[in-house]
């Protein structure tokens, strides 16, 4: 898209106002102003998002950073729309699927080496990973700085797990799959459900949790991605099809639900057990009512414990007028201590392995041990350097997972859709 | 006749359309600017092949999008969805409001309360709108299922999704409608109405002999509009579904969305947005020209 | 008999109608604890004042408030201020201005607005409209003024002619004469048109969203959605205090001007 319409101009010409170009007005002799977007919206996140910026302001007042509050289902309208605009934020937060799309129309500032050691280092590779995509000329560019990401856990109620006598599972001991099927049927009695399985946006979940088998759901071969649906990727379909269907574990009702929805349910005794993200433990602290005793369960197991994860991020565009000044930010704003402030604000887990050692998110109170814990499975999700994965996700695997689930089609019949429709989508983007 | 010209150009333009364009000049300044401009731009999008991204070079690709919608399975489905919906609400919005209408144009006590309360749905933020009817319908605690007994996940069910989004589209447009129809029954003479009950004519025969009649004008603008409206409803419907499940409450619009902002085909995304006007203007130009000739 | 079912028949439409006001004020006094309960109850049993607290203390809900306020009346009178000349022309002239003017109302309201987010955008970009309320109260008028067209057109032409003409016989100070005459005729009009206005304007998210982005001069739609998270979680109470606070001075407009709505529309709507 072209960057200046005729008809402005003209508009100009008319207007005779003698206007400015660029909205991002700075003084070379004043301080550098940078609008930093986060996405925060914890209170206890906003609270710690706001005083590491002030912190920052406070030390350095040649580079002054402004607080831009955005929202979650907004703000890639908002990017798309400045970024094709020509007026950017100078650092922003996303998550990292959103930023596999933004890398390839060369929105973004490639980070790889223009950030400095300490920060390299104290994150490990499979967090860079999920931020390490083509730059959509067949380079390989590292477009944001990953600190927090999201484990798939079980939020349990715990009476009724010590009343059924089923084993409570450690980090160091998780359960499996099957010893997950096992306990939802002994938890599933006298109108309690064993298990709940919010599926209102069911493909990410589940080609993250496809990888305790081994299933990636995509195989590149000579440039190309095509859609694979196998023995690997159809595990943990069937067992979540068998405890809905087959088992009766699992309320089928629930399957529509967003990921808080079944907290009402949950803490009612309708349901025992909730495969979730870990942050929503957020939610049950606050709205447990008094006396509810709850745990964390880590992660399952297949035949490994690897979970595909995606992270939230910080990142430039490459539009940015001030990138080495942005950049000086982010690593400040994410490190270690910085990241066990934002970590715990959110409920979520940090990359910094600094971080990741303190005690204020390893404590056993609400799940933390268990949860930073799992943070060490987590691999990059397969479905994140697929160009066109929105679109597959959207138009072709929410609505077959979605009929699948519901026992509305056959496994064999889902598998066949997501390979055949899926492949007619990615085409498209491999022209 | 003579203050009124026929604003035809002479050599020299004559006083009237020189009055015309002073007139008219605050307002063409940034319509022009605002709206005709990015208009245009986004009409002739449509025979691009434009695409996000930064250093994307956009060619002229002529027919190709259109060709391309032709085919389209979700273009069909979403101007499927679109067609039921706006048809369903409009008729909907037209008759509730019609009854409230009657209802406020009565002598009960507490009029004006009741006139202020109709008004609710127009004075909430629509984005306020979505998030609370997401809570209404919820399957566990919304207030749908607790006063039907029911457990029905109503958003996330292949049959109940569109109806429950239509209910709330009915809700949210209903003010106006009430508003615009009451304005207009109020423009009934009474004496009309006392001619009849002298000749005996029952309520229902006065209402359909009598009012129905007269409000035909204010009908006719207030259910084109709605119909037009309703068909390009975006966010509402976003914020409840975001078109799920499986498409059932794809609306047109948020398919264009979807092409658009998602997938970054700005182009595809223009030929859909001009097929859309094309197709709600046909409708309502057969709507309306019916209507004319049912009229004289 | 009927004086009854027609209140009974009022009051479900009430209801139906003005249900989510009490369930805002209900949730917006609840604890989360409450919130999460399986069977909600319309009154809370431990009601309190935490989530105001929050709403109005984390977010300036006051200001953007303030702010929704200027940019709304400002956009409304605007609106009518430009829309009135240019519908008096249009509906006393004809020719093929008319017929532009009338056919670019008709395509503005059918035409996809996301689709013209990104143009219109950049156009403000150009003119270093962005990040301002000025910029945003210009994209408002530019918005609403079709529907407003067609509003005021339509009073226009309600007034008949020859009243205008009685004026103008003299000839000399025209224009003024002819607006001394039909102003006081048109001001229901006015009014109504000055609502929608203003209503449309005080809840226009979409292109807020776009446009603004210093904290100090976000609009009222704009900070509610920070209440609400990913993947639709939401932190309900703050979000129904916010929502309530958002809705309260519509509906204190409406009452103000309710009386004078009615008889406004009733000439537009059907010369429209």
């Amino acid at each position: 898209m072209g960057k200046k319409l005729a008809l402005a101009a003209v508009a100009i010409a008319v207007l005779a106002t003698g206007c400015g170009g660029g909205g991002t007005g700075k003084s070379s002799d004043g301080p550098v102003k940078l609008d930093f977007l986060s996405l925060a919206w914890q209170k206890e996140s906003v609270e710690a998002n706001k005083a590491i910026v002030e912190e920052w302001n406070k030390a350095n007042p040649e580079i002054q950073v402004t607080y831009v509050q955005g929202s979650w289902d907004n703000v890639n309208d908002q990017l798309v729309t400045s970024f094709e605009g020509g007026d950017v934020p100078d650092v922003f937060h996303n998550d990292s699927p959103a930023l596999a799309g933004f890398a390839s129309k060369g929105y973004l500032l490639d980070l790889k080496d223009k950030l400095p050691a300490s920060l390299r280092d104290d994150i490990p590779q499979a967090a860079w990973d999920t931020v390490t995509f083509d730059d959509g000329s067949g380079n390989e560019g590292v477009f944001g700085v990953p600190f927090l990401q999201e484990s798939q856990v079980i939020i349990a109620n715990k009476k009724l797990l010590d009343e059924a006598g089923v084993r409570i599972p450690t980090p160091a001991e998780p359960w499996t799959w099957n010893e997950f099927g096992e306990a939802s049927k002994k938890l599933t009695k006298d109108g309690t459900y064993g298990v709940a399985w919010p599926m209102k946006s069911p493909v990410n979940k589940v080609l993250n949790l496809a990888l305790n088998f081994g299933g990636t759901f995509f195989e590149t071969s000579g440039g190309k991605t095509a859609v694979k649906v196998g023995p690997e990727e159809k595990a943990v379909l069937q067992r979540i099809h068998d405890q809905l269907h087959k088992d009766k574990t699992a309320d089928p009702s629930a399957l529509g639900m967003g990921t808080a929805d079944p907290l009402p349910g949950f803490f009612a005794g309708k349901y025992a057990m909730l495969p979730v993200g870990v942050y929503l433990r957020q939610q049950v602290a606050e709205q447990a009512p008094d006396g509810f005793e709850w745990v964390t369960l880590p992660p399952l197991k297949g035949t490994t414990s690897n979970q595909g994860a995606v992270s939230q991020t910080l990142s430039v565009p490459a539009d940015s007028k001030h990138q080495e000044q942005a950049v000086e930010f982010i690593s400040f704003f994410l490190n270690g201590k910085n990241q066990a402030r934002l970590a715990k604000g959110d409920w979520l887990l940090p990359t910094s392995q600094e971080a990741a050692s303190d005690p204020s998110i390893t404590s056993p109170e609400n799940g933390w041990d268990v949860a930073t814990a799992s943070a060490k499975d987590l691999v990059v999700a397969p479905f994140l350097k697929v160009n066109g994965y929105d679109e597959w996700k959207s138009k072709v695997a929410t609505p077959v997972l979605q009929e699948f689930l519901a026992n509305k089609i056959s496994l064999d019949e889902a598998a066949g859709k997501l390979v055949e429709e899926g492949n007619q989508v990615l085409e498209r983007y491999q022209r | 006749m003579t203050a009124v010209a026929t604003g035809r150009h002479r050599r020299g333009m004559s006083r009237q359309t020189r009055e015309l364009w002073v007139l008219l000049l605050p307002a063409l300044v940034p319509v022009l600017v605002f709206s005709v401009g990015p208009l245009l731009y986004g009409i002739g999008l449509a025979f691009t092949d434009a695409q996000g991204g930064r250093n994307r070079v956009t060619g002229f690709s002529g027919l190709d999008n259109f060709a391309r919608l032709f085919t389209d399975s979700m273009f069909w489905q979403s101007m499927q969805v679109g067609l039921i919906w706006a048809v369903s609400v409009t008729v909907l919005q037209f008759l509730a409001g019609l009854g409230l209408a009657l209802l406020l144009n009565e002598r009960l006590a507490l009029r004006g309360v009741a006139r202020v309360l109709a008004l609710v749905p127009w004075a909430m933020p629509p984005v306020v709108i979505g998030l609370m009817w997401r809570l209404v319908y919820h399957p566990d605690a919304g207030i749908v299922n607790s006063t039907l007994g029911t457990d029905i996940n109503w958003l996330a069910d292949f049959s109940w999704a569109l109806p429950a989004v239509v209910l709330m589209g009915v809700w949210s447009g209903m003010p106006q409608t009430t508003v615009v129809l009451l304005a207009g029954l109020q423009n009934v003479p009474k004496e009309l109405y006392e001619a009849g009950a002298i000749d005996g004519a029952g309520t229902w025969n006065r209402f359909r002999d009598i009012t129905l009649p007269q409000l035909r004008p204010v009908i006719v603008a207030i259910t084109s509009l709605n119909f037009v409206w309703n068909f390009n409803q975006f966010s509402l419907v976003y914020v409840l579904t975001q078109g799920g499940p499986g498409g059932r409450t794809r609306l047109p619009m948020l398919f264009a969305y979807e092409e658009a902002f998602q997938c970054g085909f700005f182009g595809y995304a223009a030929s859909l947005g001009v097929t859309i006007m094309i197709v709600v203007l046909g409708l309502l130009g057969v709507y309306l020209w019916r209507q004319l000739r049912e009229a004289s | 008999m009927r004086r009854i079912s027609q209140y009974a028949a009022l009051l479900l439409y009430l209801v139906f109608l003005a249900f989510p006001l009490i369930w805002m004020l209900s949730t917006s006094l609840k604890t989360p604890q409450e919130m999460a309960s399986l069977n909600p109850a319309w009154i809370p049993r431990e009601p309190t004042l935490a989530n105001y607290a929050d709403a109005f203390g984390e977010q300036d809900l006051v200001g953007a408030g303030l702010r929704s306020l200027i940019v709304a009346v400002a956009s409304s009178f605007l609106t009518v201020t430009v829309a009135l000349p240019a519908a008096y022309a249009l509906a006393r002239y004809r020719g093929v201005l008319k017929r532009i003017a009338l056919g670019w109302v008709l395509v503005s309201q059918v035409f996809p607005f996301i689709l013209i987010i990104i143009p219109l955008f950049m156009v403000m970009r150009e003119l270093d409209l962005v990040n301002s309320l000025t910029g945003l109260v210009a994209v408002h008028v530019t918005f609403t003024l079709p529907f407003a067209l067609w509003m005021l057109q339509g009073y226009v032409r309600s007034v008949p002619r020859e009243l205008e003409e009685a004026a103008a016989v003299d000839g000399a100070g025209r224009m003024r004469a002819i607006a001394a005459v039909v102003a006081p005729l048109l001001a229901p009009g006015v009014v109504a048109t000055l609502l929608f206005s203003f209503i449309s304007s005080w809840n226009e998210f979409l292109f807020a969203l776009v446009v603004l982005k210093d904290p100090d001069v976000m609009t009222l739609p704009l900070t509610l959605v920070r209440f609400t998270g990913p993947e639709g979680v939401a932190r309900l109470g703050p979000l129904a205090a916010a929502s309530l606070a958002a809705t309260i001075p519509s509906l204190i407009f409406f009452a103000i001007i309710q009386r004078r709505l009615r008889s406004g529309l009733m000439a537009g709507a059907v010369k429209g």
